[in-house]
């Protein structure tokens, strides 16, 4: 057996946890208010070399090869067993989460005041679990990796949030976790009629249409709050607002795109004739989503709220390009997952820059900040650019393909997400004109300081990658076109 | 036909220095800046200009040589230099190229010039603002990008252009940044366009549906051979001039719903009737943007985009019609309103419209010819007049309000003359059937008798046109006058009077009243764009005629495309001697002379009458005065109804519905439950008998039922 990459790349981040749980209890832990920056820069080695060894991985992974790559099995109980595996898809979105992690994490530099041993711990463990549910091959594999990550981000919203985190952390937990207890159910099922919970058997495996139907529903579930697709995406907007800078990026960035995974991964190659006839449904909410998610955004009075609902749009495009069920529109959504993760994360990041300076969200309270801040002025008009879809930006390619696939299928759903196009230009750019252009009526903004070496560290990053995805988006298609083909080919074969 | 290198240069470079002018102001100060932008761009226009008079005097047309480049494509005319490919996903391919032909070329001559002289200009236009370096890398940024959009060979890199120079405009529209008025105006144009561009979006998800490609030459040639294309799902196989496909409820012929799409993103971009409205607010840009920008280039992208597949719109004779009416209702509405407007750029801004309006409805009816010869004249003449404005406004302290100004001849003669100059040509002055004319006179006159000649052929809405055409001269030529009679003649003082009297509150700084300001003549470097401008106003006319016109078909080869039955171009050489059809000929010169008249006696010898038929406040005035009100009608549904919309989503449909049936509801109804339960724990040892009897009773009575039901 090879060197086990996979395993090495998911639990690199738990024992760094670990590491420094051990080291901090040894050195005899101080009071827990005590602010020791070390303990973050640990964190981020430990995630920085995560990311490097998926880079080892990526330069392992054969791009022409559609079939799951650099499998691990390790036996675990009855039929059950730990398997790991991965094919483009998986990569792109591990290589995603090893990305945004470190700069989550230098992001929370100064700006995290207390626990923060017990702080970076929760986030390299939710690392590892995130990596795992990319990875996992076998369904109760996967479970427990899907639902385990909800702890953690759990902890983080409600141990690091805002004045209201209680209520936004069990809104988060109520809401994952009644979607994922329908999954439970499902996956129960599935494992006793196929006698197995290995993805691969489970792909053959025909499930009769009526099962599929059930069965495609309890995925849907749970998948659907994930992304969140409307009606039940009320849990993301209360989240972000109250979860700490770097919770955003991670949840915005990471933990919706399960969401559209676990729909690729699981949704469309095992229960073929349930997408199909789900399919219109699908389109519906997913343009009624992209309407009004962004006409609220729109009318947001605090920025995370409306970068928030402005992530639920943008996920309705992800869920168009899947269930066109053509290979421009898989390829868009998979994209689209990317580069919102890249976009999105970048806003969330943005607006701490002035939150940790002003401690405030209000749109209000900003204006005329482009007279103190340029270069924070010229990064917000890159990703809010890139937000709105413009041409040249990872957001244009995405968008555009998603609806591309979905005009194949119906002229309704790429015509509803289209009229999103439109909107998306109102609200950023009025949350644009509100918060940086205008005079300075806020005696506070005044005396505002341009963006740090820290925070240039962790957006420009993000800006090379929107401009070099936007320009070059073929080096993602090319990752991840095999497996797109694939899943389109198990819809197809049965 | 130049090598691939300038072809490189001109489009990468004002790119390139936009790049270090934005990125590296800070070590190059803003001379730096604005000497790279400018230079670059200078040559960039001196190369493309050489590039049009080789193409139109040099005999080269079409077969072109490449320079040593292996990669460079020939095809049907055009010259494509492939860059990198961008989109790869399934049959969906769009590369980054350059790709030259008549139309793009015309178009790059067009762009780099004007921007040259814009850039020149703003050296002094600019001279005291603080943000210099990023104003002159807005200005290339927006060259790159619109050079971008003319040379793209497929649909994607021409979208990616397209809302590049929307970004562009968004930005310069918005450059004075702490006043309200320009921020408001940059949204709007900004969001306006995106109406436009989910018509545009749409029309290229229709075309890769029916085609299978988003390349122009695959999409143009299937259509002018007629080729039987597969559109992908939906509709069914067949030669492409009868495919039809099913949009939202219709089912409709391919190439018309592609035609209405691909317009309705035109219509955006060129400010017509519906979509009309972000032009004028955009004035509150710096004014040499609105010269470059909202005149010569960024707007005439719709009349660029429609004759660049004009093989669409010739097999897609409603889409077409389509195109004439809005083009001529646009032509005649912001003429209308133009002659009623009190700030000079504001009257250009609809002068703008109005002309735009001509191009359309000439290629509406099938002169595409036409169409992209007055873009040509135009752009040069329009630049002028806002140049001159410009000069105007430099030169009286940022008075915009030509209540206020009045007998600036004396004071700025060069201005003046420029402006009188960029008037004449507006207006089209020239003698029909003879050589003699400015520039808007060759290339307007060609609209109205194309006009007029496809009207005879019983084109749809042709004939409207064409009365819509000489009509709007009439208002053109008036309200071109009354803009130099109010601006330049009368006496200071007697203005001064009339403002005052006027009581206009509105947000002009009111600097001209200061007399210790008087208004003086404009710098040489900003003169010096104004006398290059002046050239093309008065010869781009005479001197592109033949070839970009009368004998266009060597020019435009297969570029611009002519189905068997449209002859309009021959037809009005035809007509051009038959003495029944003179007055046609004539008509555009007779109402011209009768708008000089009007101005000249209500404006110029009887200067009260114009103020007095204002005051009035007749129905008319006050329709035309607040532009038809379109913002107001706009305000009061879209805008308010989108709002409420989101008000009504936001705070009934999350919180109450969602939220209180969803989350909240279920937690309050679980401590609801729970306090029951808890209720029902008393502590009274018969109450817990009571139901632990009963439970037992009722699961008995199950069990045994159902082992009775067994048995």
């Amino acid at each position: 057996m090879d060197f086990p990459i996979l395993s090495a790349v998911t639990f690199l981040p738990l024992a760094g946890a670990v590491l420094i749980m051990l080291v901090r209890s040894l050195a005899g832990s101080t009071s827990e208010d005590t602010v020791d920056n070390r303990v973050l820069y640990c964190g981020v080695v430990f995630s920085i070399a995560t990311f490097l060894v998926s880079l080892v991985m990526l330069f392992g992974f054969d791009r022409d090869n559609p079939a799951y790559q650099m499998t691990e099995q390790i036996d675990w109980f009855s039929e059950i067993s730990y398997k790991m595996g991965v094919d483009g898809l998986s990569v792109s979105l591990i290589l995603l989460t090893t990305f945004l992690t470190p700069i989550a994490l230098i992001a929370s530099l100064g700006s995290i005041q207390h626990r923060l041993t017990e702080y970076v711990v929760a986030f390299l463990i939710l690392e590892t679990f995130m990596i795992g549910v990319f990875c996992a091959l076998d369904l109760i594999l996967f479970y427990v990796f899907f639902e385990a990550g909800l702890i953690p981000m759990f902890i983080i919203i409600g141990v690091w949030g805002g004045v209201d985190r209680i209520y936004a952390s069990f809104k988060f937990f109520l809401y994952t976790l009644l979607g994922s207890l329908f999954m439970l159910a499902a996956i129960v099922y599935m494992y006793l009629s196929a006698g197995s919970s290995d993805v691969v058997i489970l792909e053959n495996f025909e499930f009769g249409t009526g099962a599929q139907t059930w069965l495609w529903l309890a995925f849907f579930a749970s998948f659907a709050v994930k992304l969140p697709m409307w009606p039940v995406h009320t849990w993301l907007p209360d989240a972000h607002v109250q979860a700490p800078t770097a919770g955003s990026v991670i949840l915005a960035g990471v933990l919706l795109k399960m969401g559209g995974y676990g729909l690729l991964r699981f949704s469309l190659p095992m229960f073929p004739d349930a997408s199909e006839l789900f399919q219109p449904m699908v389109f519906v909410l997913s343009v009624i989503a992209i309407v009004y998610a962004s006409l609220v955004a729109w009318r947001q009075t605090d920025m995370k709220k409306l970068i928030a609902y402005s992530s639920v749009a943008h996920m309705g495009f992800v869920t168009l390009g899947i269930f066109s069920f053509t290979e421009i529109g898989v390829q868009g959504a998979v994209f689209q997952m990317l580069s919102h993760g890249l976009i999105s994360g970048a806003l969330f990041l943005i607006v701490g820059v002035v939150y940790d300076r002003m401690h405030t969200r209000e749109i209000s309270a900003y204006g005329g900040l482009v007279s103190r801040m340029p270069i924070y002025a010229s990064l917000f008009m890159l990703f809010t650019m890139a937000n709105v879809g413009l041409p040249g930006t990872s957001g244009f390619v995405g968008e555009i393909l998603t609806m591309v696939g979905a005009f194949q299928a119906s002229t309704w759903a790429a015509a509803g997400a289209a009229l999103g196009v439109i909107f998306s230009a109102i609200y950023m750019l009025t949350l644009y004109r509100r918060t940086v252009f205008g005079e300075i009526t806020n005696p506070d903004v005044d005396v505002l300081k341009d963006v740090n070496f820290k925070e240039l560290v962790c957006l420009v990053p993000l800006a090379i990658g929107t401009l070099l995805f936007g320009v070059m988006p073929n080096l993602i298609f090319d990752l991840t076109r095999e497996s797109s083909l694939r899943v389109l080919a198990m819809m197809a074969g049965g | 036909m130049l090598s691939d290198t300038a072809l490189l240069f001109i489009v990468l470079a004002p790119g390139l220095a936009a790049l270090i002018a934005g990125l590296f102001q800070r070590f190059i100060g803003d001379r730096g800046a604005m000497i790279i932008t400018t230079a670059t761009v200078g040559m960039a226009g001196l190369l493309s200009m050489i590039q049009l008079f080789q193409f139109t005097f040099g005999g080269d047309h079409g077969a072109s040589t490449a320079h040593g480049a292996e990669h460079a494509v020939e095809h049907a005319g055009a010259h494509i230099v492939h860059l990198m490919t961008w989109i790869d996903v399934g049959h969906f391919k769009a590369d980054w190229a350059i790709r030259v032909d008549a139309l793009s070329i015309v178009m790059m001559a067009v762009i780099t010039s004007v921007s040259a002289l814009v850039h020149l200009y703003s050296w002094g236009y600019m001279s005291e603002d603080p943000h210099r370096a990023r104003f002159f890398s807005y200005l290339s940024l927006f060259t790159f990008t619109m050079l971008m959009l003319v040379s793209a060979d497929n649909f994607i890199q021409l979208f990616f252009g397209w809302e590049g120079v929307g970004l562009v405009s968004y930005l310069l529209i918005g450059f004075w940044y702490t006043k309200p008025a320009p921020n408001d105006a940059s949204i709007k144009a900004f969001v306006t366009n995106r109406v436009g561009d989910f018509g545009l979006a749409l029309g290229i998800m229709a075309v890769f549906l029916v085609f299978g490609s988003v390349e122009f030459e695959t999409v143009l040639a299937a259509v002018k051979h007629n080729d039987v294309v597969a559109p992908l799902a939906l509709a069914a196989e067949g030669p492409v001039r009868d495919v039809m496909m099913p949009f939202l409820w219709m089912n409709v012929p391919a190439l018309e719903l592609i035609g209405v799409l691909l317009f309705i993103g035109a219509m955006g971009k060129s400010a017509q009737f519906f979509l009309h409205v972000w032009l004028p607010d955009a004035m509150e840009g710096p004014t040499p943007v609105s010269a470059l920008i909202h005149a010569a280039t960024m707007v005439t992208a719709g009349v660029y985009l429609v004759c660049l597949v004009s093989p669409i719109y010739e097999y897609a004779p409603n889409a077409a019609a389509m195109i004439a009416l809005i083009g001529a209702v646009t032509a005649i509405y912001a003429a209308t309103v133009g002659m009623a407007q009190n700030d000079i750029k504001r009257v250009i801004a609809y002068s703008t419209c109005s002309q735009l309006g001509y191009m359309f409805f000439a290629a509406g009816v099938g002169a595409y010819e036409a169409a992209m010869f007055h873009l040509f004249t135009h752009a040069f003449f329009k630049a002028l007049l806002f140049l001159g404005a410009g000069s105007v406004i430099h030169g009286s302290h940022h008075e915009q309000d030509m209540r206020r100004m009045g007998g600036l001849a004396r004071l700025m003669p060069l201005t003046y003359a420029a402006m009188l100059i960029g008037t004449v040509a507006i207006i089209g002055l020239g003698i029909p059937h003879t050589t003699f004319g400015f520039s808007g006179f060759f290339s307007k006159d060609a609209i109205i008798e194309s006009a007029f000649a496809a009207g005879t052929a019983g084109v749809s809405f042709s004939q409207f046109a064409f009365w819509v055409g000489i009509l709007a001269a009439l208002l053109t030529s008036f309200y071109s006058w009354r803009l130099i009679y109010m601006t330049f003649h009368g006496s200071r003082a007697e203005t001064h009077d009339e403002a005052g009297h006027d009581d206009v509150a509105d947000g002009h700084d009111g600097h001209g009243h200061d007399h210790h300001h008087e208004p003086h003549e404009s710098p040489w470097v900003m003169l010096v764009p104004l006398a290059f401008l002046s050239i093309g106003a008065m010869f781009a006319g005479v001197t592109f005629y033949d070839p970009m016109f009368h004998h266009g078909d060597a020019f435009w080869g297969e570029v611009l495309y002519r189905s068997a039955d449209n002859h309009v171009i021959h037809d009005i050489d035809k007509l051009k001697y038959k003495p029944e059809y003179a007055w046609v000929f004539w008509a555009p010169l007779f109402v011209t002379i009768i708008g000089f008249l009007i101005a000249t006696f209500t404006y110029l010898f009887n200067r009260g009458v114009g103020k007095r038929v204002a005051d009035s406040g007749g129905p008319l005035h006050s329709m035309f005065a607040n532009k038809w009100f379109f913002d107001e009608i706009y305000n009061a549904t879209l805008i308010r109804g989108a709002r409420g919309l989101g008000d009504v989503f936001w705070k009934t449909g999350d919180k109450k519905i969602i939220d209180g049936l969803g989350p909240d509801g279920v937690s309050s109804l679980v401590r609801w439950g729970s306090r029951r339960l808890s209720a029902m724990h008393t502590g009274y040892l018969y109450h817990y008998a009571f139901v632990i009897i009963g439970a037992a009773l009722i699961f008995g009575a199950i069990l045994f039922w159902r082992m009775g039901g067994a048995g």
